[in-house]
């Protein structure tokens, strides 16, 4: 190819591009018609904002500050700790003088092949059952703002629980995925999803394609449809369902799936069961990206060398796990370029972003039309239950008759589905009031307070700035266990998260940021934070500290990236 | 109120060392154990560095040349 012909997209533009290196490549191969050139400069993840400004409408600031030395150290020697007393546990449930309290094959049973893997269950026996009291907490009442959880306690180290009949009341949630608030009891959404209740019953009993369609399922599509900005969509009963379901649908053998280091399970499961390809990119990083594709369409399948019949990049709106916004614009651009097809997971940016709360494609201002197909779930700003895909009247059609989930699954609950149709009306504004332009409104303004005030109290707070998501590193295992239990004692509920769904040295808190938080909500839960974090010292950033110059022991010591 | 505070701040430091160690998350008869290993690794330093300093200090001060 030569440059003049690869600097025109086929529709006739040009194309910027950072710098014009001429040097040939290993096989004498010309290298230099990328989009997003290599940076010369290593660094490990480009925590400003990005070089192709051209292509975002406003400051993409996002930021993974590096872990400090001394705390990876301390981290590793713990979990070293943990995991010679897990080896005397082991030894000592094996020998009997323990008791054992998993489960274990009968004695009749000893020379046959073993049922229970032992040792890959090793983290799971002695590390996380020791702080297994943070997760799985029973919660008594609606989960919005407020809740109420069941008090628990253990006679034996979280191997049993035991209800004390005490009800904390009141716990302020910073936990559940509620950004718009419509995780609630009262008011015109539960009003209207009760008389949906009275008129068609709570079950279906049928799957979509038999007896299970109802009025209700089509009016949410046409909704969700003119909600999302596209020709038409199709809505399922279980968002999980609906990735690992639909993508086995679109994709077969001789396809390729380009996915995010960091996608979900469901995304995943979908991926390695449709029996594609995989090919897995470092998180947002477009540079990875666009060499995948060009090696793709380079080199094609890989013993054939034929070309690829579908390739198709899967990302999320938001990453949950790190706080961080996909790059969009820049993906679409690398799409249009190389021609592959986008799937865009809008789990938890659909209702939490944007102006108008249309999701990721809103925020960046672009154009529905170019992401292939849309989904995403009602689980977290809409206060229900449930997955949807929207796209092109053709590939809905196609998924109606040919997606497992539209086919076996039972579909959605009807007072569900009004409890959809309802919040999406408020969002969209056409209930008549102004109150989903003032939860939308109040989302980000919380989301901007909480995090400012994080970042100046001194912790590090991954992802971008704009996200309702907000991870608080902790790093060390004891830390995780303290955190989640001190947060409780001074009753704020909080999700805590470790090895495997995080690296095993970054572990962190999760906060959920809600527009149901009153400003007097977030600063009694800031307080608690920071009280909590000078008491575990957990405040270990290095950025933008309010005068405190040498007050911990962190601060002399270089962290590890340069 | 000085033994009071001196006590406070000793009761944050270890909590500090324990949850740092990971011995929080540890049952009390594993903290034990452990505590009394590093007690007694800590101690058996302490007494050979009391028992050998001298005779080592000499031999410095001797390599130098600044005794004989």
């Amino acid at each position: 190819m030569t440059q003049n012909s690869a600097s025109k997209l086929l529709n006739g533009d040009t194309l910027h591009r950072a710098k014009q290196d001429k040097k040939a490549g290993g096989n004498g191969f010309v290298k230099n018609h990328c989009l997003f050139q290599q940076q010369q400069k290593r660094y490990r993840r480009p925590a400003e904002k990005s070089h192709h400004a051209s292509l975002y409408k406003k400051p993409f600031v996002e930021s993974f500050e590096e872990t400090p030395l001394l705390v990876a150290v301390l981290t590793y020697m713990g979990y070293g700790i943990l995991t010679i007393f897990g080896y005397l546990r082991d030894f000592l449930r094996d020998w009997k003088f323990e008791k054992c309290h998993l489960a274990r094959e009968r004695e009749e049973q000893k020379d046959f092949v073993p049922l229970y893997q032992d040792f890959e269950n090793f983290y799971t026996r002695n590390l996380y059952m020791r702080i297994r009291d943070n997760w799985n907490r029973p919660i008594r009442s609606v989960p919005g703002a407020k809740m109420d959880l069941v008090e628990r306690a253990t006679p034996d180290y979280n191997w049993t629980f035991e209800h004390t009949g005490k009800v904390l009341k009141d716990v302020i949630n910073m936990g559940s995925y509620n950004y718009l608030g419509f995780a609630e009891n009262t008011g015109t959404c539960a009003d209207a999803a009760s008389e949906c209740t009275v008129k068609y019953g709570m079950g279906v009993c049928s799957t979509r394609q038999e007896l299970g369609n109802l009025d209700k399922h089509e009016e949410l599509e046409k909704l969700t449809a003119r909600f999302l900005g596209v020709e038409s969509s199709m809505v399922f009963g279980m968002g999980f369902a609906t990735n690992s379901m639909n993508i086995p649908a679109l994709m077969g053998k001789g396809c390729l799936i380009l996915s995010d280091e960091l996608n979900h399970a469901s995304l995943v499961l979908g991926a390695r069961l449709s029996g594609a390809t995989i090919r897995v990119y470092k998180h947002n990083n477009m540079q990875s990206l666009e060499k995948l594709l060009r090696d793709a369409l380079i080199h094609g399948q890989p013993r054939t060398h034929r070309p690829w019949k579908k390739i198709l990049i899967l990302v999320e709106g938001i990453y949950s796990m790190e706080g961080s916004i996909v790059r969009l614009p820049e993906i679409i651009a690398l799409k249009k370029k190389y021609k592959a097809y986008l799937y865009l997971d809008e789990a938890h940016s659909i209702g939490a972003l944007g102006p108008r709360g249309r999701g990721v494609v809103d925020y960046f201002g672009l154009d529905p039309c170019d992401v292939d197909i849309m989904m995403g779930t009602f689980t977290k700003s809409f206060g229900a239950a449930g997955g949807y895909i929207g796209g092109k009247k053709e590939l809905v059609d196609y998924l109606r008759l040919h997606s497992h989930s539209a086919v076996y699954a039972t579909s959605m609950s009807p007072p569900i589905t009004q409890q959809i149709i309802t919040s999406m009306k408020c969002i969209m504004g056409e209930d008549g009031t102004t109150l989903g332009q003032e939860r939308l409104r109040q989302l980000s303004e919380n989301t901007t307070y909480f995090r400012k005030r994080l970042h100046e109290m001194g912790f590090i707070i991954y992802g971008n700035n704009d996200s309702p998501v907000v991870p608080l590193m902790l790093y060390m295992p004891a830390k995780i266990g303290a955190f989640g239990r001190e947060m409780l004692k001074r009753n704020i509920g909080t999700v805590v998260v470790g090895f495997p769904a995080t690296p095993i040295i970054e572990s962190r808190a999760r906060f959920c940021v809600s527009a149901a938080h009153t400003r007097e909500m977030l600063d009694t839960a800031l307080n608690a934070i920071s009280e909590v974090g000078d008491l575990l010292q957990l405040k270990y950033s290095r950025k933008n500290r309010h005068g405190s110059e040498g007050t911990d022991c962190f601060s002399f010591l270089e962290s590890h990236q340069d | 109120m000085a033994l009071g505070d001196a006590w406070k701040q000793l009761s944050w430091f270890y909590y500090q060392y324990l949850l740092v160690t990971a011995l929080y998350m540890l049952e009390p008869w594993e903290r034990t154990i452990f505590n009394s290993l590093l007690v007694t690794v800590a101690a058996m330093a302490i007494y050979t560095g009391y028992v050998f300093m001298p005779q080592h200090i000499m031999a410095i001060l001797h390599y130098f040349e600044v005794v004989q």
